[in-house]
């Protein structure tokens, strides 16, 4: 296989040979007209969203790979509330014990369902986590330290969508939603018992090491992409082009909902960005930014759908839109604007 | 045992591509380049990085050359399935960063990120409706707004420091009524927007970085420059020096500096701002060791 490698690849290698040529000979000429600057940007956004993110898909992939090894069925099954009320709520405060974001969440979510938690559970911890959380209460409050309701609107939103998903995935869901669902359940039945009978350590070493390598690459393919496409977005679309579109009373929500999508920030740091929108947006749909672009955006999207199934995730996409921005109008018109 | 090279290969790639992380990461933080992309709190987090990535690397080369196809009895690996085109594809995605980031030279934000994310005059620690009717409030950070106006007011020239940069722009616009004809300095880099920017007139910008350049955010003072005086640089650093004034721009008074020193710099060490109340502690504290503690009141009357 390995001697024939290089013939294999002969017929793609030809034409990128001659690709590479006629560049060799164009770059000089199409440097002079075209504007390196933007090339420049794209590269510092990039890699600046990919820098931040890493160390924490890579934290992510290990508690997967440890959760994997050390925590069995059993012990999840006494641990998650029988009560889906209860379940659900406990989801909804467990952000408080793992202020991870999404970019570490979404590999743990995949083990720990694979090790049996209920489907609901899980998307409430997945939607609430990034939000719900000590880190993200005192960045909001920061960015909006004159308008501490909106503080307390975002967590109090952030609960309700993540809650009321909850109940509805509990209700309308009930089949496995992860992909390649019958491999995953398969070695999750005969898995855990094999690990927690195996004493050697050595052993258990190197499958912490195989399981988070593994983790990182599946998840970071998407993690590349989403990064990619967000830089793309902020390098090369003006503010003002995108503030354009959301001028209306309706519009408003549904530009800073798309906006948060398209814009993949950290959920540490999207309230300072939204805070630069008071002068020219509601604070409601501002509460949507800030309360959708942590549950949905370019990047966990993609980060999803390596995970779920794909009927799921626009599923769920779809009750996030809708709950998020009838709660964002509901908050709006009771509470913050008085 | 036929598969075996193919995913002896894909480890080998896997550990190369790890370690073409790690020493990319710890050149980035050796070099100090990688304040270019992420914000102070997160270094320790890409440094502590740097071990597991080594370590990842490390244990896949070592099973790449010793170990049997599984180095541990483990049926639960993902299989590595697709084509090949395919995994070179995905491969080609993870190196994209390593070469883009090794090859090209490393640059900040400047005038084209600035322009696409839309700067902002004055402070981004204020808004409009803050100036407009709230900022009499009790509020903590106003009345360090007020402590800060205060101890800058009895400055001669009034000191930009990088560390506070928006907390001492942002106390000189909220109080800028009596800030009007004070002397201040500062720097930044030159944004000119290339339709609406009068020959004369320019804005002094920098980034404010909470955590990485995803929510860089361009915020800047207007310029006014002497009648006779030869035409900026866009991206350019400068330094300048003069009066401020307040001007009407975007429909709102904002302040602005009527340059009479202006003075090309070299790109500072440290080119974007962040958010840091210890250091502004700081500052008032040694500020007002250095002013005797005595406190003029004429900063917070307004």
């Amino acid at each position: 296989m390995n001697k024939l490698f290089p013939l294999r690849i002969l017929p793609i290698l030809a034409p990128a040979a001659f690709i590479l040529a006629c560049m060799t000979v164009l770059l000089p000429l199409a440097a002079g007209s075209v504007d390196l600057t933007y090339l420049y940007t794209f590269r510092t956004s990039f890699l600046g969203i990919l820098l931040e993110a890493l160390p924490f898909v890579l934290l992510g992939s290990l508690l997967s790979s440890l959760v994997h090894l050390y925590v069995s069925e059993q012990l999840l099954k006494k641990w998650i509330p029988k009560n889906p009320a209860a379940g659900i709520l406990t989801a909804c405060i467990l952000g408080l014990l793992f202020p991870v974001c999404e970019c570490g969440m979404i590999p743990l979510i995949r083990r720990l369902i694979q090790k049996g938690m209920p489907v609901y559970i899980a998307t409430v911890f997945i939607l609430s986590g990034p939000i719900i959380n000590p880190v993200v209460f005192g960045a909001t409050y920061m960015a909006f330290r004159l308008y501490p309701e909106m503080v307390y609107a975002r967590m109090g939103l952030a609960f309700f969508v993540a809650a009321s998903i909850g109940v509805m995935i509990y209700v309308t869901w009930k089949t496995d939603p992860l992909k390649m669902a019958s491999a995953s359940g398969a070695t999750a039945q005969d898995h855990p018992a094999h690990h927690s009978h195996s004493n050697q350590g050595k052993k258990k070493w190197t499958s912490i090491f195989v399981h988070t390598a593994d983790e990182f690459f599946d998840m970071g393919k998407y993690l590349l992409l989403g990064c990619m496409l967000t830089a793309g977005i902020q390098s090369f679309v003006a503010k003002e082009s995108l503030e354009s579109i959301g001028s209306g009373p309706v519009s408003a929500y549904v530009f800073m909902m798309g906006f948060a999508f398209l814009l993949s920030l950290c959920s540490t740091s999207d309230a300072f960005v939204a805070q630069t929108f008071l002068h020219s947006f509601s604070s409601g749909s501002l509460l949507a930014f800030l309360v959708f672009g942590p549950m949905l955006d370019f990047k966990n999207t993609l980060m999803l759908l390596s995970v779920f199934k794909t009927k799921f995730v626009i599923y769920l996409a779809f009750l996030i839109c809708t709950v998020v921005f009838t709660g964002a109008v509901a908050v709006d018109a009771f509470f913050l604007s008085q | 045992m036929n598969e075996e090279p193919v995913f002896q290969s894909h480890e080998l790639f896997r550990s190369l591509i790890l370690l073409g992380f790690a020493i990319y990461i710890a050149r980035l933080s050796a070099t100090g380049y990688l304040q270019y992309y992420v914000a102070p709190e997160m270094y320790p987090w890409l440094r502590l990085s740097v071990i597991p990535l080594v370590m990842l690397s490390v244990n896949l080369a070592y099973r790449t050359m010793f170990g049997t196809k599984h180095g541990v009895d483990c049926h639960c690996e993902h299989p590595v399935t697709g084509s090949k085109l395919k995994h070179a594809a995905i491969y080609a995605l993870f190196i994209l960063p390593i070469l883009l980031g090794s090859l090209l030279p490393d640059q900040a934000l400047g005038v084209t990120a600035a322009a696409k994310k839309g700067m902002i005059l004055g402070s981004p620690v204020l808004t409009r409706e803050q100036l407009d009717g709230k900022f009499k409030a009790p509020d903590k950070y106003n009345v360090e707004f007020a402590e800060l106006a205060k101890l800058l007011y009895v400055q001669d020239p009034i000191e930009v420091k990088p560390e506070i940069y928006s907390e001492i722009v942002g106390s000189i616009q909220l109080f800028k009524e009596e800030f009007k004809g004070k002397r201040i300095r500062l720097s930044g880099f030159v944004y000119r927007d290339a339709g609406v920017s009068p020959d004369d007139e320019f804005v002094l910008g920098r980034f404010l970085v909470q955590c990485c350049t995803a929510d860089a955010y361009p915020f800047g003072v207007p310029v006014l420059l002497q009648a006779n005086h030869p035409a900026v640089r866009n991206d350019a650093w400068l330094e300048v020096e003069g009066n401020l004034v307040t001007v009407i721009r975007e429909d709102r008074e904002v302040m602005a500096v009527e340059a009479e020193l202006v003075t090309e710099i070299p790109r500072p060490d440290t080119p974007y701002i962040y958010l840091n109340s210890k250091a502004v502690e700081q500052w008032i504290q040694e500020a007002r060791e250095s002013s005797g503690g005595i406190k003029p009141g004429a900063g917070d009357d307004s």
